[in-house]
């Protein structure tokens, strides 16, 4: 398991890049694992898609929809993938520290 | 110890005891010349002598010969056979789960034709059988077992997400009668997807919807049966591969459906239409047919018109391995690009002899080795940023995951699309 170190701060990663204990995540870690990923300044629009995922991950363990996404933050498909280049999967569920999906992502 | 006896018999089960004479015939043929090192992405990119192809063989030939051949029995160091103990099971897994793709480019290399391929997935099925698949891909395996689909996808927010491409898909063509028909029986066509669609990335949904509108095509997509992949053929557990292909065969007929139509997925071809058969042990009394294949026909038989110079940026073909080197679709992609775009370039070395983007195999679900898939991947991103295009068209999910991943961290700055995607911008409707 490959520790990252993101601006003197250690964390745990899996190979995918996703947080090994997702418990020691908080709004600090999110910034960090973001600013590593490219994205300078996590935005309002940023959290309201971190929020939402953080949010379906505690209440059904798993990462929600994208369409779950876009109906409760207003935001447009285009949008989502332009806030997180890396997609939904390894953009912004990476930064809200949940386990990586299974599948093809 | 009784339990490991049991795991160990259970392994040697599946080489059988000398009777699948293909097994025995490649695992006895290579004769050490080292050519196809060079084929293979993990040797080319980290020049280590385990990775040659011919080692992936020999570790398999080496425990066969340990239990099946005279000398291996007596005297096991001779004929350097090794038992099937915990060392082995530990450097298969790392060897033939961990690096292979299984792509079979070094089958095309071998100069006496050892499916090497062949062995690495009789290893998999071994290790598949005793309890060994790595636990991230055993559990995507699971959530197919369990829930129908590898993203355990609810069948109300499967629903839901349909809708919502059905109205995108409406806004788009300017048509409120636009549909994307859910269980409809008696349909012509019986389409399928990846989950990683619904879940993440709906657009070639409502792409491929556009191409079936424009085409004025008789379809229905499966809300219970809709996941075009199988990751059993990727662990390689028989029984399981065969259940979930079981279940896309039923649901075929249950739908009364005139042909299944598989949607941009490499393996999800080779596997629902070349192994399927072999798996549930059934010839099918339906029509198979790749969704690129599909729309091909439809561009040449004049049921949708694309605009030649819609897509204007330059564009390279990834082949994906198991569609092209494994599945012999080949000219259609080709064909389907030249009707939507001014610049179509290929990659060196394209086709049959083209480079694995590096996630095949089941390596992207497999986040274990996650290091060296993004290693292995600087091949393919040398092929991209050497052909000059700005987007890359790939016809397979899996591909594009690992495609838009290289992208990002060897910063090629390209576009990365489905077949449908293209096709859809370019319709003329
Ligand atoms: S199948 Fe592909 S990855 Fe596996 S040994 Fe052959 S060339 Fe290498
Ligand atoms: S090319 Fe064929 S015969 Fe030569 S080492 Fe490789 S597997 Fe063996």
């Amino acid at each position: 398991m490959p520790t990252i170190e993101i601006e003197g701060n250690k964390f745990e990663f899996d190979g995918d890049g996703f947080l090994t204990t997702p418990a020691i995540w908080n709004e600090e870690v999110a910034g960090l694992i973001a600013r590593y990923d490219g994205i300078e300044e996590l935005t309002d629009q940023h959290w309201a898609i971190i929020n939402i995922i953080r949010r379906n991950y505690e209440e059904k363990g798993m990462a929600p929809m994208i369409r779950h996404i876009c109906k409760e933050t207003g935001l447009k498909l285009r949008q989502i993938y332009e806030l997180f280049p890396l997609g939904p999967a390894r953009g912004a569920c990476r930064v809200a520290g949940l386990p990586k999906p299974d599948g093809c992502v | 110890m009784k339990e490991a006896n049991e795991k160990i018999r259970k392994g040697l089960e599946v080489l059988g005891s000398g009777e699948d004479s293909k097994l025995l015939s490649h695992l006895n043929a290579c004769v050490r010349c080292g050519l196809c090192a060079k084929s293979c992405i993990y040797y080319l990119s980290m020049k280590d002598e385990k990775l040659i192809p011919a080692s992936k063989v020999d570790i398999v030939a080496s425990v066969y010969r340990r239990y099946f051949t005279f000398t291996g029995r007596q005297l096991p160091g001779l004929v350097k056979a090794r038992d099937l103990d915990d060392k082995t099971v530990t450097e298969m897994v790392d060897l033939l789960f961990g690096s292979c793709t299984v792509c079979g480019r070094c089958v095309k290399h071998c100069s006496i034709g050892v499916d090497i391929e062949y062995v690495v997935r009789k290893g998999r099925e071994m290790l598949s059988v005793m309890g060994y698949v790595p636990s991230t891909l055993q559990s995507t395996v699971r959530s197919a077992l369990n829930t129908g689909n590898n993203m355990a996808i609810s069948h109300g927010d499967f629903v839901d997400t349909l809708e919502w491409m059905e109205e995108e898909l409406q806004d788009e063509v300017d048509d409120p009668e636009a549909r994307i028909p859910m269980d409809e029986k008696g349909k012509k066509v019986m389409y399928t997807l990846n989950p990683r669609e619904p879940k993440f990335f709906p657009i070639s949904i409502s792409a491929m919807a556009k191409v079936f509108y424009a085409a004025g095509e008789s379809w229905t997509l499966s809300t219970r049966m809709y996941d075009v992949t199988n990751y059993a053929y990727f662990s390689c557990h028989p029984d399981e591969a065969a259940v979930i292909s079981r279940r896309m065969y039923d649901e075929v007929n249950t739908l009364e459906a005139g042909m299944l139509v598989l949607a941009e997925c490499g393996h999800g071809v080779r596997s629902n239409r070349w192994e399927s058969p072999n798996y549930i042990k059934k010839q099918f009394g339906f029509e198979v047919l790749s969704s690129v294949e599909l729309m091909a026909k439809y561009i040449r038989e004049g049921r949708i018109r694309t605009d030649r110079g819609a897509l204007k940026e330059k564009v390279t073909l990834h082949d994906p391995c198991n569609l092209v080197r494994g599945g012999g679709i080949f000219k259609d992609q080709r064909y389907i690009l030249k009707q939507c775009a001014e610049d179509f370039v290929e990659m060196t070395p394209y086709g049959t002899d083209n480079f694995c983007c590096g996630g095949g195999g089941g390596q992207l679900a497999m986040s274990e080795y996650n290091e060296r898939r993004m290693r292995i991947a600087e091949i393919k991103a040398e092929q991209i940023r050497k052909s000059g295009a700005k987007v890359v068209a790939a016809p397979c999910h899996n591909c594009i995951d690992q495609l838009s991943q290289i992208n990002f961290t060897y910063k090629l700055n390209v576009k990365v699309k489905t077949l449908a995607e293209i096709v859809a911008d370019s319709l003329i409707i």
